[in-house]
């Protein structure tokens, strides 16, 4: 059988062409009709191409090679499956909480480097300052900075628990989220190299975005307002409540949240940082909610009644 | 007709394997994957196919044998993790583009393990390019431009991965 599968697999490879012409279809039918053992062979390759088809092909294509790295990865770095075990994996990527330079919730703060460098953090943010003779690395460990390049010969990089990110002589922001990390560039161009992906690099350009996994890039998004809290400020721009109030958490101490049933209302506006709870004020006269403060650290939001 | 029930004599053997046997490989597993829950349905897991192999009676190192099974279904329930981690991530750097619901993600992991297990044993080459032309539906042109490889080299490794996956099935 196994000729005849190869025969089969020739003919698909030959049809799939798009040089294939009507000539060579119909030697692919003279062929699949001289023996019924042919016409098996082709459903079986059929059957493969069934079991091929899945939604949204790309993403599977990205999980599966991605998937496949992260387990080769695995394999490499703790020798899995030969007496480590599967976990301990999330462990290696945990880092000391001593850093640099520290923000504590609710504070931001400007310092300027070595090399002339200017860089903000925001809120609850922590990062190591790494310059030898041969390069400039930032370490971001958490939180969000922005970064503006001084004048320098050597390299400058930032490094995430994702991945490193090349400054092209430039204004940018990086921010350290769950597992990813989200770069928008204000002015020229970054280079976006993940930690665990053998891909080429991807370059970032002023106006866009990027969000990316140790394995994987996302896609190139036209940025917005990512610097604004440089300013003092939260710009949101038709945000579902749910996502204006988790950015708004992260300069506070305390549980702020709100109820399933509007958590999906919409809003816009330009909000102060430095005064949440005129923030909290405000969307309560424009939206149909009203704030329920048990403590200063328990702030829930609730659909108002009539 | 054959009945999936092992008669008394293997299913006395196969009492004593789960008396002698199951705490020890519910320990091992709980050192291997730092889960007790996973370690628990894995160690049953580990019996059913034990029962379904119908070897209970035939064990000399009955340990080794079970290990061997565990660290099977170790390595499987490892790919279907990294599997489903890698396809979340992927949605989650795709935003509103595709959003599946639950069932469908279960159905298209399903899809994805048995697509893994048929990238098992082609090379790096062979897959890429299986995987340009078959998944992403890429002519052989643009999977050529894509892996630096000509068309002809397209063509060669496509054959081989078909041949490869449908001879998998024989096995």
């Amino acid at each position: 059988m196994k000729a005849i599968l190869t025969e089969a697999v020739d003919w698909y490879v030959r049809l799939n062409d798009s040089q294939a012409d009507a000539a060579t279809e119909h030697e692919w039918q003279a062929w699949l009709h001289a023996d019924s053992r042919h016409v098996e062979a082709w459903q079986r390759l059929q059957q493969l191409q069934q079991r091929l088809a899945v939604p949204s092909p790309q993403l599977a294509v990205a999980a599966l090679q991605s998937a496949r790295q992260g387990r080769r990865q695995a394999l490499k770095v703790l020798g899995l499956l030969l007496g480590v075990g599967v976990v301990g994996w999330q462990g290696y990527r945990a880092s000391p909480l001593s850093a640099d330079y520290v923000t504590r919730v609710g504070e931001r703060r400007r310092v300027r480097l070595a090399d002339g460098s200017r860089l903000e953090l925001n809120t609850d943010t922590r990062v190591d300052i790494r310059f030898n003779v041969a390069e400039r690395l930032i370490h971001l460990q958490q939180g969000e900075i922005l970064v503006q390049t001084g004048q320098d010969a050597r390299p400058l990089r930032v490094q995430t628990g994702e991945g490193l990110i090349r400054a092209l002589g430039t204004r940018f922001v990086v921010r350290q989220l769950d597992r990813a990390t989200e770069v928008s560039v204000e002015e020229h161009a970054v280079e976006v190299q993940p930690h665990l992906a053998t891909a080429t690099t991807t370059r970032v350009e002023a106006g866009q975005s990027l969000t990316f996994s140790a394995r994987q890039t996302g896609i190139v998004q036209a940025a917005s307002n990512a610097s604004a809290w440089t300013q003092g400020m939260l710009v949101a721009v038709d945000w579902r409540l749910d996502r204006l109030l988790g950015e708004l958490s992260r300069y506070r101490h305390g549980y702020l949240g709100c109820a399933p049933e509007v958590a999906a209302l919409r809003l816009s506006g330009a909000f102060s940082l430095d005064d949440d709870e005129a923030v909290l004020d405000s969307l309560q006269d424009a939206l149909p909610i009203t704030v329920r403060r048990r403590t200063r650290y328990w702030v829930r939001i609730e659909k108002r009644e009539a | 007709m054959p009945t999936l029930l092992p008669d008394t004599a293997t299913y006395a053997q196969l009492d004593t394997l789960y008396r002698n046997h199951h705490g020890w490989l519910k320990g091992w597993l709980r050192q291997r994957l730092n889960n007790s829950a996973d370690a628990a349905d894995l160690a049953q897991d580990t019996f059913v196919r034990v029962l379904l192999a119908r070897t209970a009676d035939s064990l000399r190192e009955p340990r080794h044998y079970l290990a061997t099974v565990a660290r099977g279904l170790v390595i499987d329930l490892y790919r279907r993790r990294s599997l489903e981690q890698a396809y979340l991530e992927a949605l989650a750097l795709r935003p509103e583009q595709y959003a599946p619901s639950t069932e469908e993600r279960v159905l298209i992991l399903d899809s994805l393990l048995a697509i893994d297990h048929m990238l098992d044993g082609m090379g790096e080459r062979t897959r890429g390019i299986f995987l340009a032309v078959q998944l992403d539906g890429l002519s052989y042109e643009k999977a050529a431009a894509r892996m630096g490889v000509s068309v002809t080299t397209v063509r060669k490794h496509l054959a081989k991965a078909l041949l490869h996956c449908l001879l998998l099935e024989e096995a």
